[in-house]
């Protein structure tokens, strides 16, 4: 027999060097071999030692500019704390198909920062993401730490595998205080302040008052989820987007209805067609931008950064950029608040990783986020006084002060679930709601089936 | 052996040395093709053949659903939405892609600046569909100051249009951009076929006293048929695997009104994680060019390409 092809041996070795590594859901035994981060940490690969240092893991979320800058400070304070690398990897855009795609793949990031809780359900169940009790966390030990409720949108199946660590409220209208007092008008409380609102500012010149950015269909998903919580409260709310919610019921056609009172033809600058070739961005300059021809937009807290930051630096606080609280229904809804926030979940165990998930529950990380004015902490330790503008404190106490704090609807549908935005789309532009609902609950019931 | 046999016997040698070849020899010179074909493009059917039949959530193929993708595809009105856009697409795009290419490349042939010309109308192919998508939103933009188009408009005092934004426009206003990427493409293949076309035709038809217009329509139009019809096989193909200028400009909306297939698909596959689903559009998407793909090889059959 011939030798054995010299120039063969390297190839297939690395095949099965590879092949070696790519072992499998199964998490890597105590002081096993290597770790994809490179980590030289002696021993113990095990979640089990506390205490790790030098080991280097890699962050991933969508956050790009400013946004990118404010947690790179918290990076460096990991680092500077705990003495482990963290490196940040921006996905900026089709975050969770990348994410997706990397999980499928077998090469996911060591901890992921990510938007929206289906997607979180669904890696979760797929085995994408470990428990935070597998990295060797009491969950119980983080409950005091949050708000109540706030832990609870981390967790699948009874299991806690993502913790909140920044968040928006989603419950703020903001407006032109300057136009506002022009027209001799106050912040609205009710819905029907809000309707009269419009009507006087439009008795004043401003044709169109209310901007809509509708292009970027999930602020009409923003727009249905307040109205939606406002009238029928967070039970209610809760139960609509759980797997029991029932489209079909007619609190959701009321809703719309309601939306539909003042996202009309007459209150929208262009009209709703026009508002359905305006992204989210350019509704912003609508109100805010040099060249504004309408007072008021709808949208989560993030908007006052993107006015005062992108939009328009000449804003002021209080003068030329301002919020109120969504209006109110006189129902039990009220006194809520809706957030949309991100998640930190753990893909791998690796060491540094429970470190680095530690890191971002406690006070210190939060208060160092707080103070670059990107955020909203969701931790409770973290003083109000932290928040660097009027806008972020106000934001932080809304939250804080509500009854009950429910998470983005739309963020929690099922994958595979049919789009929400665009079904809004349709709805806004006069199309008979009771079809569009039906077609939808349809498909919403058979992702939260299919999910299983 | 002499010289003189050697003058005789060469086709009785070719003829042995035909007969030698056995099927072994004939693989042996197919293989490297077959494994690559087999590779790229058997393997790969099958396997999406087999996965459309699966869930397939998040990646996982584990379970088997049968036709299950299929028939909720066809009863979800988005995805049939999605078909008739493409139909919309394949018809005014393509027609009017070859039209305007046509058009273009005749008349530039009787100017003296014609590669000036032909460079100008080329230069959109080199601009990446997403970043024509990009450049064509701002043109499209309601607002007049961001908004090329609705600024022209505003000064015959027309408008603002929300050319994305009303279901009624957003087709038509992709379409145009498809056209005005693709004109270029067709206008350099077509000039070329016009430049094979022998000058005597012409000038004999203009002797025989036809004019321009009989020309074009009797002489040209007939002579480059076949490049035509490549070229509309193209567009027809291009048409169907068709998504960034949708996803970059509307992200298939407002509603679901411009839609197309292979974003359909992107839609399942990656946003909802239903690779299963997925697989099942990329089979239908296979089925819709099958007609397409058998036209066109009938035409490489009948003719030579130009």
């Amino acid at each position: 027999m011939a030798k054995f092809p010299r120039f063969l041996t390297l190839p297939i070795a690395a095949v099965m060097i590879v092949s070696a590594c790519g072992g499998g859901g199964s998490p890597a035994p105590a002081g096993g071999s290597t770790a994809p981060g490179g980590s030289t940490a002696a021993g113990s690969g095990a979640p089990a030692g506390s205490g790790v240092t030098g080991a280097t893991i890699t962050v991933t979320s969508l956050w790009g500019g400013s946004e990118q800058e404010a947690f790179q400070k918290v990076l460096d304070e990991f680092k500077a704390k705990t003495g482990n690398t963290a490196t940040y990897q921006a996905q900026r855009t089709d975050y969770s198909t990348v994410l997706q795609s990397k999980i499928t793949s077998g090469s996911p990031p060591v901890v992921a920062i990510m938007p929206g809780l289906g997607f979180l359900r669904q890696f979760a169940r797929s085995g994408g993401i470990k428990k935070i009790s597998d990295l060797g966390i009491d969950p119980a030990s983080l409950e005091a730490n949050y708000p109540p409720g706030i832990l609870d949108t981390g967790k699948v199946d009874g299991e806690l595998y993502g913790i909140m660590v920044k968040f928006n409220s989603k419950s703020t209208f903001w407006y032109r205080p300057d136009k506002l007092t022009a027209a001799g008008a106050s912040t609205p409380k009710s819905w029907d302040d809000l309707k009269s609102l419009i009507t006087t500012l439009q008795g004043k010149g401003d044709a169109t008052p209310l901007a809509l950015g509708a292009k970027d269909s999930w602020t009409l998903t923003d727009w249905f989820e307040e109205v939606y919580l406002r009238q029928n409260g967070p039970d209610a709310y809760k139960k609509l987007f759980s797997a029991d919610g029932d489209w079909t019921d007619p609190t959701v056609s009321k809703a719309l209805d309601t939306m539909k009172e003042v996202l009309t033809d007459k209150n929208v600058p262009g009209g709703i067609t026009g508002a359905l070739g305006v992204a989210f961005t350019d509704g912003i300059a609508q109100v805010f931008g040099t060249t504004a021809k309408a007072d008021l937009y709808y949208e989560g807290g993030f908007v006052g950064g993107i006015a005062t930051g992108q939009t328009n630096k000449a804003l002021e606080i209080g003068k030329t950029i301002d919020w109120f609280d969504f209006p109110t229904f006189g129902g039990p809804g009220d006194t809520a608040a809706e957030i949309g926030g991100d998640e930190i979940a753990a893909l791998t165990t690796n060491p540094g990783v429970k470190e680095f998930i530690q890191f971002m529950t406690d006070a210190d990380s939060g208060s160092t986020w707080a103070k670059t004015g990107a955020i909203i902490s969701p931790v409770k330790a973290v003083d109000a006084s932290n928040y660097p503008n009027e806008l972020a404190k106000k934001e932080a106490a809304q939250v804080a002060g509500a009854s009950a704090v429910v998470y983005d609807g739309s963020d929690t549908l099922p994958a595979g679930a049919p789009d929400m935005g665009a079904m809004l789309q349709d709805v806004v532009q006069g199309k008979d709601t009771a079809s569009l609902l039906k077609t939808f609950n349809d498909g919403v019931k058979s992702a939260w089936a299919g999910e299983k | 052996m002499t010289a003189t046999p050697v003058m005789v016997s060469p086709p009785k040698a070719r003829r042995v040395r035909h007969e030698r070849t056995g099927w072994g020899t004939v693989l042996l010179f197919l293989a490297p093709a077959l494994v690559l074909l087999l590779i790229f493009l058997v393997y790969p059917t099958l396997s999406t053949l087999r996965m459309s039949v699966d869930r397939g959530l998040g990646g996982n193929f584990s379970r088997f659903v049968g036709l299950d993708n299929y028939i909720s595809l066809l009863n979800t009105p988005s995805f049939v939405g999605s078909i008739v856009n493409n139909v919309l697409w394949i018809v005014f795009y393509t027609t009017f892609v070859i039209l305007f290419g046509l058009a273009i490349a005749v008349v530039a042939m009787r100017v003296r600046y014609e590669s000036t010309i032909k460079a100008i109308v080329f230069l959109p192919m080199a601009i990446a569909a997403t970043a024509l998508g990009v450049i064509w939103a701002f043109v499209y933009a309601t607002d007049s100051n961001i908004g090329l188009l609705n600024a022209l408009l505003g000064v015959i005092r027309i408008g603002p249009i929300s050319w994305l934004g009303n279901p009624s426009f957003v087709n038509a206003a992709l379409i145009a951009v498809g056209i005005w990427g693709s004109t270029g493409f067709a206008t350099v293949i077509l000039s070329a076929a016009l430049k094979g076309i022998p000058t005597e035709i012409l000038e004999a038809a203009r002797t025989d006293g036809a004019n321009e217009f009989q020309i074009f329509w009797r002489i040209i139009v007939p002579m480059v048929s076949l490049p035509i019809s490549v070229l509309a096989v193209t567009l027809i193909v291009n048409v169907i695997k068709l998504f960034d200028i949708p996803y970059v400009m509307t992200q298939g909306g407002p509603g679901n009104a411009s839609r197309v297939i292979a974003f359909e698909m992107y839609k399942q596959d990656f946003a909802a994680g239903l690779y299963g689903k997925a697989a099942a559009v990329a089979v239908i998407m296979l089925i819709l060019l099958i007609p397409v793909m058998i036209f066109n090889v009938r035409r490489f059959r009948s003719s030579a390409v130009v």
